[in-house]
C-alpha cells in the first residue's frame, strides 16, 4: 500500500542531442500551420500549375496521342519543351510563394517577440543562430516544396520521356530551376522573417511582405521614369529576380538591369534582412 | 559548502555607463537574496551570470564553472524565471512548458509527463490546456515559474517572483519556493526589492546598491546568534514596572502604547520579568525576542 | 500461476491531453475499488487493463496475459462498460448468448450458459423482452450478466451499481463477494464512497490521472501522518477524559463537544491511542460510544483529492 504525494523532483533522464534542438521549433510552427484549412487548401493548390506542366510534357514528348485526337502534326510543332517552360513554371510558382510566405511568415517570430519570451529561448542551451534556423527551416520546408522541388521533378519527368541525347544537352536547365528557386526561396525567407520580428502585428506584417514588391516595383519605376535610367528597376524585386532568372535560363531579359547588378543587389537584400532580424532577436533591449 | 556563484571584480558598462562596479562575493547558500532598491543593477547582475551581457572587467564563476567559456553547459543548469511578462500567446501552457522542457534538451515524451507534473505542482493544473494569452496575471507568474523549473535546474534565478502577485498568491508563490529549497535538489536565487519576501524564504543576503555590494548577511547565522533583545507590550502601569527592570540591570526603554524594549544583562532570566509583572498586577500581552531584522539591515545599508 | 494485474509505470496520453501519468500498480485478487473525481482517468485506466487503449509507455500484464492479445485477455476477462447502448431490436437473451458464440461454444452451451447467468443477476422473465423496453436497472444487471456469462477471472465494471434500487444492489454486492471469495478479481469504479468502504479489500485513488494512493484502506490511512486520526468519544465527564487524554504525547488535538458530553481527539498514533483508552475508560469518565471520524475512504478522499484547490 502507499500513498503517492506529489512533490518537485528532479530530471535523471537522457537528454536530445544538442545539433537537433534548432528542429524543435519547426516542429511545433508546422503542428500549428497545419490545422489552418486554408493553408492547407492553399498548398494543395500551389501544385495545380506543375501539374498542368507534366501534362504539357506528356504531351508534348507523345505527339501521337494528338494524332489520335485528329489534329494535324503543324499543331504538334508548337508543343516543344524548351527552356523557357521552365522559366515560366518559376514565374507562376513564385506568384504562389508571395501569397504563401504573406500567410505563413508574419506568425513566425513576432509572437515571440510580441510577449517578451525570447528571454526564455536564450536562457536555456540555445543559440541566436539556432533560433533563426529553426525560423527559417519553416518557410525554407513549405517554399521548396512549392517551388524546385516540383521544379527538378519536372526536369526528370521530361529527362525520361525524352532521352538520352536532350538529357546530357539540357542538364544545365537543372541546376538553373534550382540556383533559381532556392535564391528566390532564401530572399522570400529571410525578407518575411525580418518583417515578422520588427512588425507586431500580424496582418500588417503579412501586408508588408507583399507590400515591399509592390512599393518596391512603384518607386522603381517612378525613379525610371524620373531619372530616365533603368537602374530604378533595382528596387523592383520582381524584375531584379526575373533578370536573374532570364540569364539563368538563357532566354533574353528586357528588364534593362545587368546580371551583376542584380545579383549584388539580391545579396544586399540578403545581409540587410539578417542584420534586421539578428538586431531583434535578443534576450532584452537596452533603454538608453 | 561549495560556493554557488562566485563574483571576482565582476564590472558591467553599458557604453559610458557603469551600471555594476567590481562586485566581489562568495555565495553558497540553499537559497540566495537579491537585494536593493530599483536601479541598484539586481536585473543586470542576473543578466550577466545568464551571459546575455559582456562582461567589461574581472569574472565570475556559477557551480565553479566560468560564466563566459562554459555559456552554454551553465544555461542547461540553469533555470530563468524573468521578471517581465515572458509568454507566447496561442499557445497552451502544456504546449509551452513542454516546448521549453524540449529545448533545455528533454526528449520529447519526458518533456510532456514533466510538463504536466510541473504544472500541477505550481497549481496550474486545471488551466493548463487552456492559451496562455488567457491567463491572469497570478496564473502567468506560476507559469513562468514552471518553464523555469521543468527541465530540474540546478541553480533556479526567480527576479521579482511576487511582482503584480495579489496576498493569497503571493503567499502560494513563497510556500512554492519553501517547499522547492526543501526538496533539497536545486538552489534558489530570489531577486526582490520586497523585504519580506527575501526574509522569508533566504538563508543569505546580498544587498547592492547603485551597482556596488552594500551588505552582505547570513540570515541562518544571524537567527542563531543575539537573543538579549526583548520586546515587551503591557496593560497596566508599565513606567513602576520599568524602573524595577532598570534597578535589576536591564536597559529599557519605553516606546509608547505601553510597549518597552529592553537589552537583557548577560546572566538574566526571564522568569524575573514575570515576577515583576505579577507583583504589580500587570499583564504581558506580548513578549518577543528581537534580533536585528532583514528591514533594519536593509536600512543601515542604504544609509552607507 | 500469476494472479495479479501489474501496470508498470504507465502512461496515457490523448496527443498533449493527460489520460492517466506514470502508474505503477499490483492488483491482487478480491473486491479492488476505483475511485476518484469525473476525469481523473478512471475509465482509461479499466481501457488500459482490457486493451481498448494501448498505452503511450510502459507495460500491462493482466493475470500473466498482454492485453495487446485480446483472444487470449477476454476469455478471461469480462468488461462492463459505463455506456449504456445495445445492438438494437434484441432481447436481453439473444444479447448475451449471441456475445458468446464468439468464444466458441456450442449453441446448447451458450443457450444453459445464458441463462445461468441471467439467473444470477436475477433478471428472470424480463431476458426475452427487446433491451429497448428495459428500465435503467435492468439495462446495468443485463451488462453484468454480459461481463460474468463465460465465467471470466477478471471483473472490470465500470459504474456497476449505478441506478440501481437498494434491493438489487445488495444482491449485486452479494455476487462481488461470492466472485471475490472465489479469488477472482474485481474491479469496480464508483462514486458512492461509504459502499467503497464496506465492500472493497483494497482501494485506488485517482486524482488528475496520477494515482494518489493505493492499497487496504487501513493501511493507506495510517501512512497518511500529516492527517492525524480522528476519533469522536462521547462521555460523561468530557473535561476529564480530555485532561488524560492530554498526557499522551502522540495527541494532538483534542476538541470538547459544544455540549460537554463528549470529545474530538486527533492523534498519531492511533494504536497506541485505542491501547491507552483501554485504561483511561476505568478512571470513571464514563465513556458511552467511540466512532473513529474519519478512518474511511471518504476522508482518504477529501483529504488527497477534495483538498487539491487550483488557480483562478
Amino acid at each position: 500500500m502507499a500513498v503517492y504525494k506529489r512533490t518537485y523532483s528532479a530530471y535523471e533522464g537522457s537528454f536530445t542531442p544538442a545539433w537537433s534542438r534548432f528542429l524543435i521549433l519547426p516542429r511545433y510552427s508546422f503542428a500549428h500551420l497545419w490545422q489552418s484549412k486554408f493553408l492547407v487548401m492553399f498548398f494543395m493548390a500551389c501544385f495545380f500549375y506543375p501539374l498542368g506542366c507534366v501534362g504539357y510534357i506528356y504531351l508534348a514528348n507523345n505527339l501521337s496521342i494528338l494524332s489520335s485526337f485528329g489534329l494535324p502534326p503543324p499543331v504538334g510543332e508548337f508543343l516543344k519543351v524548351q527552356p523557357s517552360l521552365f522559366l515560366y513554371f518559376c514565374y507562376v510558382q513564385a506568384a504562389f510563394t508571395y501569397v504563401l510566405t504573406a500567410f505563413v511568415g508574419p506568425s513566425l517570430v513576432s509572437p515571440d517577440l510580441v510577449n517578451g519570451a525570447m528571454p526564455l529561448y536564450l536562457c536555456r542551451p540555445f543559440s541566436r543562430t539556432e533560433y533563426i534556423a529553426g525560423k527559417m527551416s519553416v518557410l525554407v520546408y513549405l517554399l521548396s516544396m512549392v517551388t524546385w522541388v516540383p521544379g527538378l521533378i519536372l526536369f526528370v519527368i521530361q529527362a525520361s520521356l525524352a532521352g538520352w541525347e536532350w538529357t546530357k544537352a539540357n542538364l544545365w536547365i537543372a541546376g538553373s530551376i534550382f540556383i533559381g528557386l532556392a535564391v528566390w526561396v532564401l530572399v522570400l525567407s529571410l525578407l518575411a522573417l525580418a518583417l515578422s520580428a520588427w512588425v507586431k502585428w500580424k496582418i500588417a506584417a503579412g501586408g508588408l511582405v507583399l507590400g515591399v514588391f509592390f512599393a518596391g516595383a512603384g518607386f522603381g519605376t517612378a525613379l525610371n521614369s524620373v531619372m530616365r535610367t533603368s537602374y530604378g528597376s533595382l528596387l523592383n524585386l520582381t524584375e531584379v529576380m526575373f533578370t536573374i532568372w532570364s540569364k539563368l535560363f538563357r532566354w533574353p531579359s528586357d528588364t534593362g538591369i545587368s546580371v551583376e547588378a542584380s545579383w549584388i543587389c539580391v545579396g544586399v537584400v540578403c545581409a540587410t534582412c539578417l542584420w534586421l532580424l539578428v538586431r531583434r532577436v535578443r534576450a532584452f533591449e537596452v533603454v538608453k | 559548502m561549495d560556493p554557488v556563484i562566485e563574483l571576482a571584480g565582476l564590472s558591467v558598462r553599458f557604453g559610458n555607463r557603469e551600471i555594476l562596479h567590481n562586485l566581489r562575493v562568495s555565495l553558497s547558500g540553499r537559497t540566495i537574496g537579491l537585494l536593493g532598491p530599483n536601479g541598484a543593477g539586481k536585473s543586470t547582475l542576473i543578466q550577466t551570470l545568464l551571459g546575455f551581457v559582456p562582461l567589461s572587467a574581472g569574472s565570475a564563476n556559477i557551480f565553479g564553472h566560468d560564466i563566459r567559456q562554459q555559456t552554454r553547459e551553465l544555461r542547461a543548469l540553469i533555470g530563468y524565471m524573468p521578471e517581465n511578462d515572458s509568454f507566447i500567446a496561442n499557445l497552451t501552457a502544456v504546449s509551452f512548458v513542454r516546448m521549453m522542457g524540449e529545448l533545455a534538451g528533454l526528449p520529447h515524451d519526458a518533456a510532456l509527463e514533466r510538463a504536466h507534473e510541473v504544472l500541477f505542482y505550481v497549481g496550474l493544473g486545471e488551466a493548463r490546456y487552456r492559451l496562455l494569452g488567457t491567463y491572469s496575471l497570478g496564473m502567468k507568474q506560476l507559469a513562468k515559474l514552471a518553464q523555469a523549473i521543468v527541465h530540474g535546474p540546478r541553480l533556479l534565478i526567480l527576479d521579482e517572483p511576487t511582482n503584480g502577485l495579489d496576498p493569497p498568491a503571493r503567499l502560494r508563490m513563497i510556500r512554492l519556493i519553501k517547499e522547492m529549497k526543501q526538496t533539497g535538489s536545486m538552489h534558489i536565487v530570489v531577486c526582490s526589492h520586497l523585504l519580506r519576501d527575501v526574509e522569508e524564504t533566504c538563508e543569505e543576503v546580498l544587498i547592492l546598491k547603485q551597482g556596488r555590494i552594500v551588505h552582505y548577511s547570513n540570515l541562518e547565522e544571524e537567527r542563531r546568534a543575539n537573543k538579549r533583545f526583548v520586546e515587551l507590550e503591557t496593560v497596566g502601569d508599565e513606567k513602576d514596572f520599568a524602573g524595577a527592570l532598570t534597578a535589576l540591570g536591564c536597559e529599557c526603554v519605553g516606546a509608547g502604547l505601553g510597549r518597552l524594549k529592553m537589552v537583557l544583562p548577560a546572566e538574566f532570566e526571564l522568569r524575573e520579568i514575570y515576577r515583576l509583572a505579577a507583583e504589580r498586577d500587570l499583564q504581558l500581552r506580548r513578549l518577543n525576542y528581537r534580533r536585528d531584522t532583514l528591514e533594519d539591515i536593509f536600512l543601515k545599508a542604504m544609509e552607507a | 500461476m500469476n494472479d495479479r494485474i501489474v501496470l508498470d509505470n504507465v502512461s496515457r496520453f490523448y496527443g498533449e491531453v493527460l489520460g492517466v501519468n506514470r502508474v505503477t500498480l499490483s492488483v491482487p485478487p478480491g473486491i479492488t475499488s476505483l475511485v476518484g473525481p469525473n476525469g481523473s482517468g478512471k475509465t482509461t485506466l479499466m481501457n488500459l487493463i482490457t486493451g481498448l487503449v494501448r498505452p503511450t509507455r510502459g507495460s500491462i500484464q493482466v493475470l500473466g496475459i498482454s492485453p495487446t492479445d485480446p483472444e487470449k485477455l477476454f476469455r478471461v476477462c469480462g468488461y462492463a462498460t459505463q455506456f449504456d447502448s445495445f445492438p438494437r431490436g434484441m432481447t436481453g437473451f439473444e444479447f448475451i448468448s449471441s456475445y458468446l458464440r464468439l468464444s466458441g461454444m456450442s449453441h446448447d452451451d451458450c443457450q444453459r450458459t445464458t441463462a445461468f447467468a441471467i439467473g444470477r443477476v436475477n433478471l428472470g422473465e424480463a431476458a426475452h423482452r427487446k433491451i429497448a423496453g428495459y428500465s435503467k436497472g435492468m439495462r446495468q444487471r443485463i451488462k453484468l450478466a454480459q461481463a460474468i456469462a463465460h465465467d471470466p477471472r477478471v471483473l472490470v465494471l465500470d459504474e456497476p451499481l449505478n441506478g440501481l434500487d437498494p434491493l438489487v444492489r445488495a444482491e449485486t454486492i452479494a455476487l462481488f463477494r461470492e466472485f471475490a471469495a472465489e479469488g477472482r478479481h474485481v474491479i469496480v469504479s464508483s462514486h458512492i464512497l461509504h459502499e467503497v468502504d464496506t465492500i472493497s479489500d483494497q482501494v485506488i485513488l485517482l486524482s488528475n490521472g496520477y494515482v494518489v494512493a493505493e492499497g487496504k484502506i487501513h493501511g493507506v490511512r495510517e501512512e497518511m501522518r500529516e492527517h492525524p486520526m480522528q476519533v469522536i468519544i462521547r462521555c460523561t465527564r468530557a473535561n476529564l477524559l480530555a485532561s488524560r487524554v492530554f498526557e499522551q504525547d502522540h495527541v494532538v488535538e483534542v476538541r470538547l463537544h459544544a455540549d460537554g458530553g463528549g470529545l474530538l481527539v486527533k492523534t498519531r498514533d492511533a494504536d497506541r491511542f485505542y491501547k491507552a483508552l483501554n485504561h483511561l475508560a476505568l478512571d470513571g469518565v464514563g465513556i458511552e460510544s467511540v466512532a473513529p471520524a474519519d478512518d474511511n475512504v471518504n476522508s482518504l478522499y477529501e483529504y488527497l483529492i477534495g483538498g487539491e484547490e487550483s488557480t483562478r
